[in-house]
């Protein structure tokens, strides 16, 4: 237990002094909802159906961090470990890699939900942002889009013959659904043409889900997005699983 | 009776259609150095990766403190250091951070303060690792293995790429750590290191055991393969060239 302590507590100062990351995670969404709310304010409007900008931008901006931690920085991290041999030295260890890659998958995800803390605090000061969700369906919603977009990440990697690679597919899929998912921009403000692109685009379904739980919805209203989550989360790990075990690590 | 740390009996490493180690065997004993010199592609650091455990000969078997490597890595990882021929660190870890988190993975491990004191890098402790000069980071990649308190030292060409002063200094570093009774298997490309640590050497030539005993051995079994050529005077380098089967074309006066 000392030892997992010991490595997840530099593995988070690694993450930390990542610029990307830590600017992404925490800065980004924070500036965004301050630049909003600045704006517009967190007025009900008939074009949110009476929430205010900030009670929507809240659980969408979470959706954001999930991209950042589970699209990013966690399979670029892994790239980089396996491409310079680190996981390499590592297996030359008692622990071995394994021990290693569940750490640093926990990092991120405490990470992202350091993020959503820091999210719902500045909401919460500035504009006074409450929630009428159930603790236990908000909780549920988050972890599966959480554990949803790191399998795909993870999935990346699988595919990916290297880090340059792997760095192409983050960065693209990370770029696209942060800006067509609903994530940054309301789809309230998307055409048509957008609204069918954004259908494709797994971040979409986390942005609706997470939309409807944070204003009390139940997670039934939702079985699609849930179903769909929960395939792409079932299918990217268990084909990621199969391609890592023919990879040569050595 | 010798103690016997290493016991590579008949072993084989094949990928796909390429045979990189054959029908090798040898055995490493207590308090030595055994150096593995060979020339590229010999097949050296896939038979040190077999007996770190890292990789599964084809056919044979290893036994290392009696134990097969890749079915028991947890139990020998606790007892043998490793240095791997190519191997990085986290980029944004420094060097302090980099000890403490190779400690944690052992049970009793060394104080990593004292080593860091010993191989004269405590005033790096602080500095990022990828910061360090080459030398530097081998002698951090030493520390890393000397952390599990090893009865062996696995090092893949550890001085590739240093200076001549840098060697030397690493070269000091492994008489002591020697001395203080750690085995060590040494894979190197230069014949002065061998020369000067080295208690046995196993000759590996397209993976297949060419020689394998004592440095003087070395030398007779050398004088019989080169017969007229042969000169009392030559160094282990100069003899390895003479044994080589890639004799260079090159001929200085090309380049003049």
């Amino acid at each position: 237990m000392k030892q997992a302590i010991t490595i997840f507590q530099l593995e988070t100062k690694l993450y930390l002094r990542d610029f990307f990351s830590f600017f992404f995670t925490f800065a980004f969404p924070t500036l965004l909802l301050i630049l909003y709310g600045s704006i517009y304010g967190n007025e009900p409007s008939d074009f949110f159906g009476g929430r205010g900008t900030i009670d929507v931008s809240i659980p969408a901006y979470c959706a954001m961090i999930i991209g950042v931690t589970g699209l990013m920085a966690f399979p670029l991290t892994l790239a980089h470990y396996k491409e310079h041999r680190i996981y390499k030295r590592f297996d030359a260890t008692p622990v071995g890699k394994g021990f290693i890659i569940w750490i640093q998958i926990a990092v991120n995800v405490m990470m992202t939900i350091a993020g959503f803390i820091v999210l719902l605090l500045v909401g919460n000061i500035l504009y006074d942002v409450t929630f009428d969700g159930n603790l236990f369906a908000i909780s549920f919603a988050m972890l599966l889009s959480i554990a949803t977009i790191f399998s795909i990440g993870f999935f990346f990697t699988a595919i990916a013959r290297d880090s340059k690679m792997t760095n192409l597919l983050c960065y693209l899929s990370y770029f696209i659904m942060l800006f067509l998912s609903g994530a940054t921009m309301p789809k309230e403000m998307f055409s048509d043409t957008l609204l069918t692109v954004s259908k494709f685009l797994p971040l979409t379904y986390v942005v609706d889900l997470l939309q409807g739980v944070f204003t009390g919805d139940l997670l039934t209203d939702y079985t699609v997005e849930l179903l769909l989550l929960g395939a792409i989360l079932l299918s990217c790990s268990i084909v990621g699983a199969i391609l890592y075990r023919r990879k040569n690590w050595v | 009776m010798e103690n016997i740390l290493v016991k590579v009996e008949d072993i084989s490493i094949q990928y796909k259609s390429i045979t990189a180690v054959k029908n090798l065997s040898f055995d490493v004993k207590h308090g030595e150095i055994f150096a593995i010199i060979g020339p590229n592609g010999a097949g050296k650091t896939s038979a040190v990766e077999c007996i770190e455990g890292l990789r599964q000969p084809t056919s044979g078997e290893i036994k290392v403190f009696g134990m097969t490597p890749h079915k028991n890595r947890k139990h020998i990882y606790q007892k043998i250091g490793i240095q791997l021929q190519e191997a990085d660190y986290p980029d944004k870890i420094k060097v302090h951070e980099l000890c403490k988190y190779y400690a944690a993975f052992y049970k009793n491990p060394a104080d990593w303060r004292l080593v860091l004191q010993q191989l004269d890098l405590e005033k790096r402790a602080k500095t990022l690792v990828k910061k360090l000069s080459g030398g530097e980071k081998r002698k951090l990649s030493i520390l890393l293995a000397l952390l599990p308190k090893p009865q062996l030292l696995i090092l893949d060409e550890l001085t590739t790429g240093l200076d001549p002063e840098a060697r030397r200094m690493i070269w000091q570093s492994l008489a002591h750590i020697r001395d203080s009774g750690t085995s060590i298997i040494l894979v190197s490309h230069y014949l002065d290191e061998i020369e000067y640590l080295a208690n046995r050497l196993l000759y590996l030539v397209d993976g297949e055991n060419k020689f394998v005993g004592t440095l003087k051995e070395f030398r007779q079994f050398a004088k019989k393969q080169l017969a007229e050529k042969w000169n009392e005077q030559y160094t282990l380098e100069q003899i390895y060239l003479h044994l080589s089967p890639k004799k260079s074309n090159l001929r200085l006066e090309v380049l003049s």
